[in-house]
């Protein structure tokens, strides 16, 4: 047996800290002057405004960095000064120019998409449904933020009253897609990031950056011994395997187990939790439920 | 003739709002506050396992999360009549303690003080529509630096929450019997540490900054008044040991302060767009909003800040748009105070989780004052699924539509006989709005309940 | 539908043949950490061996008492992995154990739950992989 571990390869140790490495990268462009901030408009739709929250909980970099050296924010609801129809000719004024897209929260359909109006422009209400397909096209680049964004999530769930549906089923163009619930800054600022310096980054197959949605949450979970000894746990707050209780890490691609939440200190399963799949696509439906007791326990 | 004015989108609040006023010699005679946004959480959750009920409803609200999964962990072991350790309820209250933070640090200067100072505008995101800012140039000044660091302390709020809630929002700690994990040493510390430069930017800067503010705009202390009718499901309160540390159940009309009793809850929707079967309906004529009329034996009532500090004896000074903003950051502090007691009373490394097993069928309600107000979640359970699910949000309360006997929700009322200086850039309605700290992407009624 | 002792045989004529050649690699190698992930690596190719021989020794006890085989639709009914009873899931008319299958976290998976006949579904989400293969089977569906 191989008696001792020498660590973690290097170059693997590389990829998981990405999105400070494309910060880095961005301050010393910043440095020479060679970086153009460029627009960013980022819309809250059909969901709980809580991606954007999330993005002010970065630090990696923080929101003042972001919106002092790496784009303009033109448009967002939740911290812009103006308000009423000054608020939204920042909007309509930008469909000519060059800007990049970040939306938050699906987009209801129902009742042509009156059961969300983000503004009122010239008397007329302008929905969501709206909002995307004015701006959608013309976006250099359009990025589906969270849950909601990606594929309807929480605002889809079943049976769906509101009709919600996600930014890509409106619009025909490449959407890049960052889903969790909500979404990481680092997943949102990397992204922007890599834009920013040198375009598009690797997507897979379903459009999710390469980057952080690579490797499945089982694959570099801390509890994967206990997983492979078959040691799970019977309820919340043990230290051992969640799979029992309903664990969707097997299933669930995204860089949680090496990233962590919040400054970096905690995660759910580290919080003795089993992870609920909500960076994975079919969250919450395909998720459910989220915690069982009574699975069955044999090996 | 009145002139009609609409403000849409109400920026800076968490969801989609518009308000109507109509305006007469300079004065609000008519307003109507609209809430534009509806999901249907209530019908969303029949169907599902009673324990998803708490980490799917903190996807109500992306700025007070914690609150909705506190509220539905409450009606959860009420339906299943567990009921959670001293222990298990310090920790609890300590992440909804740090959810308060980050919202009220986070309300005070991303979403006040915008209104009131003026932020650099080559950022395009401060460029204004209106010149009535009032502070001179140096207090500006450091107000604009406090607005960027309190991001800082923001940020570090959910920071404490994730330490024992795993991540923020939408946090995994919160769950029957408390929380799920343990409280260690070195987490404690890790919350202590954080908790004391939080209670030092409160106490030296954000204080500060709202009487500031307030000096400024002393005519703001005369006018967002509204009915003044307070009401609190209580918080931080009912110990086995330490008593209530911050408010009970109380409501205030009329000068005199009184028990709450959550029987006289009602919530109507005469002016709201649902159908009598509580479907979603538009058409309805006479009806301007997704938002309910809560109701307390039948009258509107104000939830919140100001509420509480008023009901617990912190603080009476009045019942105004400022009053409202002041008793937000003095809030804030007290928090801070809870939360410090609560730690010192944790007995680290007690797991107080259990396995739980679903009920055949039950019912439960688990009423709760969090930042914006009272919340309140019913749930029913059949052939151990949600039957059935009601929540009641703060905004029910305070952005209010009218109800049947024609009386305005809270908000319309404030708005009412405010004094508008320039009606083509009405900034007041604005500034009153946001000192309830609406929150729109909590309106989603769906099923109606009268004399729950 | 046990796997029959031919096919185990041919798997461990595989590991055997690869781990010679991971062993002849690693005399080469200069790279300590792909040293380590090769070493891992045969690690877990001794642990499969070890598995694969238990699952001979289980052959033969199995023979003795060939129950399961035939399982209705009624009896799968009950293998929800719910409350001590495993999780069968059926597709293409073969009953396969998913009890420990990691993707299937208390017995439910996409929305799916154990005890049922998913042909249908495995098709329209996992047309053409052969993830089956993984799977312990129980038996067949009648
Ligand atoms: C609603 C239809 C289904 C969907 C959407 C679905 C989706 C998925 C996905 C996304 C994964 C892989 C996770 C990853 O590695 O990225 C997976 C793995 C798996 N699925 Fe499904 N699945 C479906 C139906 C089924 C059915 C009916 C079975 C029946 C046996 C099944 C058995 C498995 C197994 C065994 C794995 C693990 C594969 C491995 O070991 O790599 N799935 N499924
Ligand atoms: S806790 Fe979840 S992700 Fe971690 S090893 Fe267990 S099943 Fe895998």
């Amino acid at each position: 047996m191989i008696e001792k571990n020498p660590g973690i390869c290097p170059m693997l140790n590389a990829s998981s800290g990405t999105a400070k490495n494309l910060i880095e990268k961005i301050k010393s462009e910043i440095m020479r002057n060679s970086l153009v901030k460029r627009d960013l408009i980022w819309l809250e739709l059909t969901g709980c405004s809580g991606n954007i929250i999330s993005l002010l909980n970065g630090s990696n970099p923080d929101f003042k960095f972001l919106i002092t050296n790496m784009v303009n924010l033109i448009y967002n609801n939740s911290l812009m000064a103006a308000e009423g129809e000054a608020a939204l000719d920042a909007l309509v004024n930008k469909t000519g120019s060059d800007y990049i897209l970040a939306v938050e929260g699906a987009i209801s359909t129902k009742n042509n998409g009156l059961y969300n109006i983000i503004g009122r422009w010239k008397g007329e209400p302008l929905t969501a449904l709206k909002a995307v397909q004015l701006l959608g096209d013309r976006a250099s680049h359009v990025i589906a933020v969270g849950a909601c964004a990606t594929h309807g999530g929480v605002s889809a769930a079943r049976p769906n009253p509101a009709e919600c549906v996600s930014v890509q089923s409106i619009l025909k163009r490449k959407v890049i897609k960052l889903p969790g619930c909500p979404c990481h800054p680092d997943w949102f600022l990397g992204t922007l990031a890599h834009i920013l310096l040198y375009g598009e980054p690797e997507l897979d197959d379903r459009d999710r950056h390469l980057l952080f949605y690579s490797m499945l949450i089982h694959d570099r979970c801390p509890r994967r011994s206990y997983f492979d000894n078959g040691v799970f746990a019977t309820r919340l707050g043990e230290k051992t395997c969640m799979f029992k209780l309903g664990c969707r890490g097997p299933v669930t691609r995204i860089d949680c187990p090496v990233r962590q939440w919040n400054s970096y200190v905690n995660w759910p399963i580290r919080d003795d939790t089993p992870c609920i799949g909500c960076a994975m696509f079919g969250f919450p439906d395909s998720m459910e439920p989220f915690i069982s007791y009574d699975t069955t326990r044999k090996r | 003739m009145a002139k009609r004015i609409v403000i849409n989108p109400i920026t800076r609040i968490s969801g989609f709002m518009e308000i109507e006023a109509f305006i007469e010699n300079n004065i609000i005679v008519d307003a109507k506050t609209e809430g534009l946004l509806f999901r249907g959480f209530e019908k969303m959750l029949v169907g599902r396992s009673p324990f998803d009920a708490v980490y799917f409803t903190e996807r109500i609200c992306g700025i007070c999360s914690t609150a909705h999964g506190v509220a539905s962990t409450m009606a959860l072991e009420a339906a299943m009549k567990v009921i959670p350790t001293e222990q298990g309820r310090y920790l609890r209250d300590i992440i909804h303690g740090c959810e308060f933070l980050q919202n009220h640090i986070r309300h005070f200067y991303q979403y006040t003080t915008p209104d009131f100072i003026k932020l650099p505008e080559n950022y395009p995101l401060y460029v204004t529509d209106h010149n009535d800012f009032r502070l001179p140039e140096e207090k500006n000044a450091l107000l604009v630096k406090h607005y960027f660091e309190s991001l800082d302390l923001s940020r570090q709020a959910h920071e404490m929450l994730a330490v024992l809630g795993g991540k923020a929002p939408h946090n995994h700690g919160v769950f029957i019997g408390g929380i799920t994990t343990q409280a260690s040493t070195d987490k404690i510390i890790k919350i202590k540490s954080i908790l004391n430069s939080i209670n030092q930017f409160i106490r030296d800067k954000m204080i500060p900054d709202a009487y500031t503010i307030g000096e400024y705009y002393q005519d703001y202390y005369h006018n967002g008044g509204g009915y003044g009718n307070l009401l609190s499901y209580g918080c931080f309160n009912n110990y086995a040991e330490l008593g209530t540390l911050y408010v009970d159940p109380l409501a205030y009309k009329d000068g005199s302060i009184r028990p709450f009793y959550p029987s006289g809850i009602s919530e109507e929707i005469d002016y709201s767009w649902y159908s009598d079967d509580t479907e979603p309906y538009m058409d309805k004529p006479k009806a301007y909003s997704w938002v309910k009329a809560a109701r307390y034996y039948g009258i509107p009532f104000e939830t919140g800040p100001l509420a509480r500090q008023w009901l617990s004896g912190e603080y009476r000074h009045g019942i105004s748009t400022m009053d409202r903003t002041i008793a937000r950051v003095l809030e804030a502090k007290k928090i801070t105070e809870v939360i410090g007691v609560l730690l010192e009373n944790i007995t680290p490394d007690v797991s107080v989780q259990k396995e739980y097993s679903i009920p055949e069928a039950a019912e439960g309600e688990g009423l709760i004052d969090t930042t914006r107000g009272a919340l309140g979640h019913w749930i029913e359970i059949d052939d151990r699924v949600i039957s059935f699910y009601q929540i009641i949000t703060p905004s029910g309360w305070n952005l209010s539509t009218r109800s049947g006997n024609n009386l305005k929700g809270t908000a319309e009322k404030a708005l009412i006989g405010t004094t508008i200086q320039n009606s083509d850039n009405p900034v007041e309605l604005g500034r009153i709005i946001r000192s309830f700290d609406p929150c729109v992407s909590c309106q989603l009624m769906y099923i109606q309940m009268v004399g729950i | 539908m046990i796997k029959s002792e031919k096919t185990i045989c041919q798997r461990m004529k595989q590991i055997i043949e690869e781990s010679e050649s991971n062993i002849k690699m690693l005399f080469k190698m200069p790279c300590i950490y792909a040293r380590t992930s090769v070493l891992f690596e045969l690690s877990a190719n001794t642990a499969e061996l070890n598995e694969l021989c238990s699952q001979l020794i289980e052959n033969e006890n199995r023979q003795v008492q060939p129950t399961q085989s035939n399982i209705t639709i009624e009896q799968l009914s009950q293998f929800t992995g719910k409350n001590g009873n495993p999780a069968y899931v059926a597709v293409n008319g073969i009953v396969y154990d998913v009890t420990n299958n990691a993707a299937w976290a208390a017995a439910t998976h996409f929305g799916l739950t154990a005890g049922k006949d998913l042909t249908d579904e495995f098709a329209s989400c996992h047309a053409g992989h052969s993830i089956l293969d993984k799977l312990k089977v129980v038996g067949k569906l009648i």
